[in-house]
């Protein structure tokens, strides 16, 4: 089922204003019309196109899971948890500097360094806070400008605006960090290469981040300026289950808000995700239950493999392996969330033939539907 | 070169309206000359001003009309002969203090105050007709039919002033203000005035000085009196004429404009001999017994006067308090055979005389206009109104409808007079969502920015000029802030009254008689009353958003921000274009995805063309002015510019 040609009319009614909208950025930077800011996109003027990349791109247009597996893997969209997987491990960066910034182990932040100095990219776009503590993209060009993303902000982000900014012409081999839905808008356009945009030929790598939900840039923003004192905040930190709790440290000082109270912060379109671990990029990385300072590491290409051994060899990373049952539990959280998004997409669209975005199989539907991802 | 000024009594000069005027008020010998400038109204003060020192007077262009007649009757008061000029939009302005001059009367100086009226409003937003205005003013009011009576009658109204001890009133309108005609000049007064305010405190005399209006009712009764007189004045005036026979078929009484198409349509219909014209030059109050000399001229009588019905009106009044004037059938306004709004042509007067003495008339092809129109289509470039290519107010709405847009509230600005209420047409992309009069946009602001209680929560922007800022926006803001009403006002400040002409301003540091003077900065008057004030430089779009965006999502009063850069006419007098812009045709992806002709279709600088033949756009580099704006606009980095 090929994507109907529609533009930013059909994206602003199928998407924007059906409370959709992942705030990834996708369908800016290369459009003068849509242009992100807080947390909404906004249409400056009219487009008169009937159809638009805008539409195409937009990780909650039609998303033919298969077709994407199919163009990254080069397999079909199966039924692991984790999606196509050639390795899960634990991994911690072995730099001073990276580790105290970095949000668990820098695995990311290592990674990317790394990637840099091998020359496998020319620069990678990543996203850093300012003094005030919003989250804006950026292009990092030296393992110094690297350094300065490390850390997480859980405010959703329009990396892809930056990445869609990016001169057509320079031919500058690029990496990108990105949340789940970041990372499948970049696989749609793989699938089919955007025109009068930079060349995603270019895009060398993409490390993707485990996400379970984003946080609005507009109204959880507007909690935590009223909350904390945010110039001062050094870390931001979602530990992993059973903490159930935001934090915000000052130094060493640590504010906590129990989940609860974010939660009615989170992106709603979160709700409808079904992509826990990043599962089209070259590589993912998330936390590790019980295991403070080290991350989780799903690698999934030929590319992440080679990355990961040459940062094993150079000793940029200490890798071991993933304790049975935290592999066990994170297969069923990841299940857990496909099944909630589904359930949730079924209860909106009021059928399983109707998924609104998302093309799965029915066996696979059911497949999700009927996992023992509860706890 | 001498020009209207020129000392050459007898001689004929070929005047514009308003330089006839002008020329008027310099054989009146004034003191004072006071002015906003309006189109189309300007050239008076724009002829006096130049002059003023030379011919030893004093000349201003006055923050607004309301300060400009204040300051003239000041003069007044003092001995010295004063003109202040304004168009109909100023005339309103004025109204309070004309009501009350009125009762006082003047100073030994006498004073005239000039309206150029606009009909079909040329330049203006209405066309009120200051005719009907004059007579609830109850002020003496005279038209010119044409340039020597442009001049003559300016001339005459400050003998008039000075007989009646009131002040008195010269209409004109764009016709006869802005097109030229002989005028046989007159001498050039070299008066030496020495100015003094005869009604200061008197200790052994005390009472209450003349220049009060207290207590109105007799004051008033006095001014009644005045205008019998000036009546009685009028039945003789020379400005009032008949030509035509004796008895005729049909009888018009006209002014002004009126009379310049009546006399050229009767001569065209060769009906000078069954049509009587009657010309009047005194319009109010009317010399009825003129008129009624002429009422049985013929049973049919035609009025022909553009807007208003004010002559028309004036004479059924007459008659109809007037038992033994046979009643003769009207035709004009209330019989529809002119409209009550627009200008006047020749082709509507005609229509109503053969209709109205059933003389069958073609004067040309019924579709003859629009044939007209479409062959002269094809002679000029087709160009809707668009502000210059340059201009720096392009560069502010783009930057006002991003932010708004942005902002995602359905924000709302509000228009004042001035270059940039072109936004409200597709040049300044519709962002001018209100349009009223100068000093409106900060007071309409106000009142919405104070709706909070009623769940009100668009953002409002109230814009305006610098020239409108000092005019009538400044008691407007203060309210706001008093008030702490939730708006941002943003200041188009292109250093240049432009709309009018480049007459100077408050914040300019130069004054009407070409001298510097201080710089008011609005900055230091907004930030006096404690706004928030921020700068910007309308060129740097992002610059521009982001601080509009930022005022706009702070909840609290008073703020401000100026969006500076000269007016891009000004400064390509005294300096050459900065940048040379060109198309990269390789990069411009013209109307595919990614830009869908943003430049052309939207932006729409005339400097920028669509090519398309070739699908891509072009820089015109005869319009271009080389602001660079553009290059910032295109998404695709395709319009480049090269320093110059
Ligand atoms: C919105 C969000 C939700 C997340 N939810 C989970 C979760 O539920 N479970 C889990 O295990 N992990 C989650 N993570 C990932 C986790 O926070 C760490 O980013 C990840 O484990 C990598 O750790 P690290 O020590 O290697 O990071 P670092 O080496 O510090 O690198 C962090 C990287 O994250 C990028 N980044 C920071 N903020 C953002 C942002 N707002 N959007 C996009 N990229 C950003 C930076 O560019 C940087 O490269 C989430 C991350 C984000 C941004
Ligand atoms: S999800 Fe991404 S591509 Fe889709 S509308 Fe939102 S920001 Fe644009």
């Amino acid at each position: 089922m090929a994507v109907e040609a529609k533009g930013s009319r059909e994206l602003f009614k199928e998407v924007i204003e059906a409370g959709l909208c992942t705030y990834c950025g996708a369908c800016s930077g290369g459009c003068p019309y849509l242009v992100p800011y807080k947390g909404k996109i906004a249409l400056l003027d009219n487009c008169t196109r009937d159809e638009g990349q805008c539409y195409g791109y937009c990780p909650r247009t039609f998303l033919d899971m298969s077709a994407i597996s199919q163009q990254v893997f080069g397999v079909p969209y199966g039924e692991d948890e984790l999606g196509t997987v050639k390795e899960v491990m634990i991994a911690r960066s072995t730099g001073k500097r990276i580790k105290e910034k970095g949000q668990y182990g820098g695995t990311v932040t290592a990674l990317m360094s790394l990637a840099l100095a091998e020359g496998l990219i020319d620069g990678a776009i990543l996203t850093r806070t300012g003094k005030d503590k919003a989250a804006s993209a950026y292009l990092a060009n030296s393992a110094a400008e690297v350094l300065q993303g490390a850390g997480s902000n859980y405010l959703a982000c329009p990396v892809l605006e930056t990445y869609n900014r990016t001169p057509k012409d320079s031919h500058r081999k690029l990496g990108i960090v990105g949340v789940p839905c970041q990372v499948i808008a970049l696989s749609k356009m793989k699938q089919k290469p955007p025109e009068n945009r930079p060349d995603i030929g270019d895009v060398k790598l993409v490390v993707g981040l485990f996400c379970t939900w984003a946080l609005s840039p507009d109204g959880f923003y507007k909690f935590l300026k009223e909350n904390v004192d945010l110039p001062k905040v050094t870390r931001f930190d979602i530990p992993p289950p059973p903490a159930k709790r935001f934090d915000a440290y000052i130094g060493t000082e640590r504010k906590s808000f129990p989940l609860e109270q974010i939660r009615q912060h989170t992106m709603p379109t979160c709700a409808y995700c079904l992509d826990m671990t990043a599962e089209f990029a070259d590589i993912s990385v998330g936390s590790v239950e019980g295991l403070e300072g080290w991350n989780t590491v799903i690698v999934r290409t030929r590319t992440g493999a080679e990355l990961m051994e040459t940062a094993k060899k150079k000793k940029k990373l200490e890798i071991d392996k993933l304790p049975a049952q935290n592999l066990a539990h994170l297969k069923e959280a990841s299940l857990l969330k496909k099944k909630r998004a589904l359930t949730e997409i079924i209860k909106r669209s009021g059928s399983k033939n109707k998924l609104l975005y998302l093309g799965l199989s029915p066996r696979l539907v059911d497949k999700f539907l009927n996992g023992q991802g509860g706890k | 070169m001498p020009g209207f000024e020129i000392d050459a009594p007898g001689t004929s000069q070929l005047l514009m309206g308003n330089e006839a005027i002008a020329r008027g008020a310099l054989e009146a010998g004034i003191g004072f000359a006071s002015a906003y400038p309006g189109t189309p109204s300007s050239e008076i003060m724009g002829s006096l001003a130049p002059v003023a020192k030379k011919m030893g007077f004093y000349a201003e262009w006055s923050v607004n009309e309301a300060v400009a007649i204040e300051a003239a009757a000041g003069a007044s008061f003092a001995g010295v002969r004063a003109i202040t000029s304004m168009k109909q939009n100023g005339r309103s302005v004025v109204a309070d203090f004309v009501s009350t001059i009125v009762l006082t009367g003047l100073g030994k100086g006498g004073m005239v105050m000039v309206v150029c009226d606009d009909p079909q409003a040329h330049s203006s937003g209405n066309e009120d007709d200051t005719r009907t205005m004059a007579k609830w003013f109850d002020i003496p009011m005279l038209e010119p039919g044409n340039y020597q009576e442009a001049k003559d009658m300016t001339k005459y109204l400050f003998d008039l002033s000075e007989q009646l001890d009131s002040i008195c009133l010269l209409r004109s309108v764009t016709r006869v203000s802005h097109s030229r005609g002989n005028v046989k000049l007159g001498e050039l007064p070299r008066r030496k005035y020495k100015a003094y305010f005869e009604e200061a405190h008197d200790t052994r005399n005390p009472k209450q000085s003349k220049f009060v209006q207290n207590p109105p009712p007799p004051l008033h009764a006095a001014q009644h009196r005045r205008l019998v007189k000036a009546q009685a004045i009028f039945e003789s005036s020379p400005f009032n004429w008949y030509r035509g026979p004796e008895k005729a078929d049909l009888l018009i009484i006209t002014a002004g404009s009126g009379w310049l198409h009546t006399q050229e349509v009767v001569k065209k219909l060769k009906l000078e001999n069954r049509v009587g014209i009657l010309k009047l030059g005194t319009l109010w109050p009317m010399p009825e017994k003129l008129v009624r000399q002429h009422l049985n001229k013929s049973s049919k009588i035609l009025f022909v006067e553009e807007v208003d019905p004010f002559i028309e009106r004036n004479v059924m009044e007459l008659v109809a308090s007037s038992p033994d004037i046979p009643r003769p059938t009207f035709y004009g306004k209330r019989s529809g055979h002119l409209n009550e709004y627009g200008e006047l042509t020749p082709d509507i007067i005609i229509k109503a005389i053969t209709g109205i003495l059933g003389i069958p008339y073609q004067g040309r092809d019924a579709d003859y206009a629009k044939k007209a129109e479409e062959l002269a289509k094809n002679l000029v470039p087709k160009r809707s109104l668009a502000l210059c290519p340059g201009c720096p107010h392009r560069a502010t709405l783009w930057a006002v409808k991003t932010a708004l847009k942005m902002d995602g509230r359905n924000g709302v600005t509000t228009g004042d007079a001035g270059c940039y209420s072109m936004g409200t047409g597709a040049t300044g992309f519709f962002q001018v969502r209100e349009g009223h009069c100068m000093g409106a946009s900060c007071g309409i602001a106000t009142g919405l920015g104070r709706l909070g209680q009623y769940d009100f929560n668009q953002p409002v922007v109230a814009l305006c000029g610098d020239s409108s800022f000092f005019h009538a926006n400044i008691p407007a803001f203060i309210n706001g802030i008093w008030n702490k009403s939730n708006y941002t006002l943003l200041i188009l400040d292109n250093n240049a009254t432009s709309m009018t002409g480049f007459q100077p301003h408050p914040g300019t540091g130069m004054v009407a008689m070409e001298e510097a003077t201080q710089v008011i900065k609005p900055e230091d008057l907004c930030r006096a009353v404690g706004a928030r004030v921020e700068i910007c430089d309308p060129f740097d779009l992002k610059q521009t958003t982001d601080a509009l965006l930022g005022m706009m999502a702070d909840n609290k009063g008073g703020k401000v921000l100026i969006s500076r850069r000269e007016c891009q006419l000004v400064k390509a007098r005294k300096e050459k274009a900065k940048y040379k812009m060109h198309v990269d045709t390789e990069k411009c992806v013209g109307e595919s995805c990614g830009c869908d002709r943003l430049c052309t279709r939207l932006f729409r600088c005339p400097g920028l063309t669509w090519d398309k033949k070739a699908g891509k756009s072009k820089i015109d580099t005869v319009l271009c002015a080389g602001c660079g704006v553009c290059a910032d606009i295109c998404p695709q980095g395709a319009i480049i510019k090269e320093e110059a």
